[in-house]
């Protein structure tokens, strides 16, 4: 019976540490993990389907560039199935929090496209 | 209307006897459409109460109650009321009664069906339908009015002016009685209620909870959009059912769509329905440790859940499960190697998580707490309209997946698990069980997903005014969706009632007779969302 009780004791203990040393280390991401939308310059035929079919509003196309708010992204993907040149996909960056609002809006200027 | 998804000769005869009972006992004219599976009963609103003892004679339960402005569809419409009930192995039966717009009432249903109390007070909230002869009409969802939206589900504001009536909480007086507020902010990271319990001693009398402090008007906020565009924000209605709630929606638009969604859609909506089960009971079974505060579970068990999310994300991108399940099918395919790791994957954690609930039920000081507490008697569970976990360990064999299986649950044998007992030991256990059986279903399907396609266009655009509900037992039990075209393909109506919400007020029967260092636990055993209940 002591011995059964130690045992139970010790079980805790046997466990490994499973927390990473974050952000020293990189945060974990899948492959297949959906982050902030990124839009590709060169495929942009700036047609608008992905401003109207964003649900919340995120997306704008403005001063010569296409700017998404992560502040109103709910990563829900219908920007990219909207987009018939494929020129959206949803990336790999999810570290997206700011000191300001304005620090939330990302835009990726369309100008200087080759 | 669709194809009777639920169909069979059972269903059928189960429609044709109530239909009759119904002509037969109203002594009114009523109309009865829709398919098989699913009755709409054009009733006159006298006749409510009468109509739903008729059906309750069949053993139905209560599904949901709810308010309609059909001034959208026509300008010179009427408001209506409609209370759905679901007959055991028969079909879903909706009871509509008009209402007219300059006096917006109907006799209450709650004194027959008191499972409709918080369905009743909603309606009277967001419509100011008034049900008259119920118990208890104080504000529930709409905390104060909202200036010039008096009932803001209404497609045409009120002219007359409207007196919102007090909220005051329930209490119980006595000698040696006293009041204990809880809230609305915890300290946790849980989601706003506020609790007021009366108690004397350590001994609680009454609680009284007051929740929809997160009411974002979602109902509202999805009228007039596509069903694409309403997709993502049902989905979110709360962050834990999400595959729930897009599956419920997603065939309710099917239904009216007659859509057939692809054989790999279906079951894959299945697999994924599981992993939304496994994680949430393998969270909820660490967070009744963390009830009374047992932190060995509550630790080894999130870093079990936490696995199971980085499963989730693996497999589809999203911890949550967000953005795969769409009217149609599936949004994205789920990709063959990564179905295969997720298999090895579920299987390691079911192995583990099995051994920590072993630890856990050896532990005396840690079972002590939990036998004999919050105790629901399977009468109670009934009468109150307790759905998933919450009805299943009360004895009562509620599942949808198998009492009204559809999108692939009809080719799987699922048991039902049920405990007797209604405390939290027995809930305990049946989240136990269900997670198991729930990672074998998903290694299973994990390998046997059929080929082919994932989604398929809307067969037909959704004839306004039609409208149809759909079910989806959920981890936290039946959530159903009812929903209404408009024009073009849009919402016109949407009405979530989520199993949390039908599960609420059943929580706060629970409490009565515990010791207030008690209420967390029993609190925990249902884990309910708050978020999905106030929308």
């Amino acid at each position: 019976m002591p011995l059964d009780v130690v045992r139970r004791l010790l079980t805790p203990l046997r466990e490994p540490i499973v927390t990473s040393r974050y952000p020293d280390a990189q945060p974990l991401l899948q492959e297949a993990t959906r982050g902030l939308p990124e839009v590709d310059p060169a495929r942009c035929e700036r047609d608008g389907a992905c401003v109207t079919a964003c649900p919340t509003r995120a997306i704008e196309l403005r001063d010569g560039g296409w700017s998404i708010d992560a502040g109103r992204c709910v990563f829900c993907g219908l920007c990219a199935d909207a987009c018939r040149p494929e020129a959206i996909r949803l990336g790999q960056r999810v570290e997206l929090a700011g000191t300001e609002r304005a620090a939330l809006v990302q835009l990726t200027s369309l100008d200087n496209r080759p | 209307m669709a194809e009777p998804e639920i169909g069979g000769s059972g269903h059928a005869g189960g429609a044709a006897a109530v239909c009759a009972a119904l002509k037969e006992r109203l002594g009114h004219p009523v109309t009865v459409s829709g398919p098989a599976d699913e009755l709409l009963v054009a009733i006159p609103r006298d006749e409510l109460p009468h109509a739903v003892e008729v059906v309750t004679e069949f053993g139905a339960l209560h599904v949901m109650f709810l308010g309609l402005d059909l001034r959208g569809l026509d300008p010179a419409g009427d408001l209506a009321v409609e209370e759905v009930l679901a007959v055991p192995d028969g079909p879903v039966v909706r009871l509509r009664a008009s209402v007219a717009v300059d006096q917006p009432s109907h006799r209450s249903i709650t004194p027959l069906l008191p499972a409709a109390q918080w369905d009743e007070r909603e309606a009277h909230d967001l419509f100011g339908i008034v049900p008259t002869g119920h118990p208890d009409l104080r504000p529930l969802v709409l905390h104060a009015p909202i200036p010039g939206l008096p009932h803001p589900l209404l497609k045409v504001p009120p002219s007359g002016e409207t007196t919102p009536s007090p909220f005051r909480s329930f209490a119980a007086h006595g000698e040696g009685v006293y009041e204990l507020p809880v809230g609305p902010i915890h300290a946790g990271i849980i989601e706003p209620g506020h609790f007021r319990f009366s108690a004397v001693g350590e001994s609680i009398l009454h609680l009284d909870a007051r929740l929809f402090y997160t009411h974002r008007g979602i109902e509202k906020l999805v009228e007039g959009r596509t069903f694409d565009r309403a997709l993502p924000i049902v989905e979110r209605s709360c962050g834990v059912c999400t595959v729930t709630h897009a599956t419920a929606f997603s065939r309710a638009v099917e239904r009216l769509t007659r859509t057939v969604v692809p054989p790999r859609a279906r079951l894959a909506r299945v697999l994924l329905a599981e992993m939304e089960r496994l994680y949430n009971h393998v969270s909820d079974l660490g967070n009744i440790c963390a009830g009374v505060g047992f932190h060995y579970g509550t630790s080894r068990l999130g870093w079990q859940k936490e696995r199971l999310l980085r499963c989730n994300e693996a497999l589809t991108g999203h911890r949550y499960l967000t953005g795969i399940v769409t009217p149609g099918g599936l949004r994205i395919d789920l990709d063959p190697a990564r179905l295969a790791s997720l298999a090895a994957s579920v299987r390691e954690i079911d192995h583990d998580v099995r051994a920590i609930v072993r630890r856990l039920v050896r532990s005396d000081g840690f079972m002590n707490r939990l036998h004999g507490t919050g105790v629901v008697s399977a009468a109670k569970a009934r009468r109150m309209g307790a759905v998933g976990v919450g009805a299943r360990a009360s004895g009562l064999a509620f599942d949808l997946r198998v009492d009204r299986p559809a999108d692939g649950y009809e080719e799987l044998a699922i048991p039902i698990v049920t405990q007797s007992s209604g405390d939290v030991a027995a809930r305990f256990h049946v989240r136990a069980q269900e997670a198991a059986i729930s990672a074998g279903i998903v290694r299973d399907l994990a390998g046997r997903l059929p080929a082919g396609a994932v989604r398929v266009p809307l067969a037909a655009e959704a004839e306004p005014g039609a409208s149809t509900l759909t079910g989806v037992e959920g981890p936290r039990g039946a959530s159903w969706i009812w929903l209404m075209a408009g024009a073009d393909g849009r919402v016109e109506r949407l009405h979530l009632r989520s199993a949390s919400f039908a599960n609420w007020p059943v929580v706060a029967a629970a409490v009565p007779g515990n010791l207030v260092p008690d209420f967390p636990v029993i609190n925990k055993s249902f884990e309910l969302c708050y978020a999905c209940t106030d929308r």
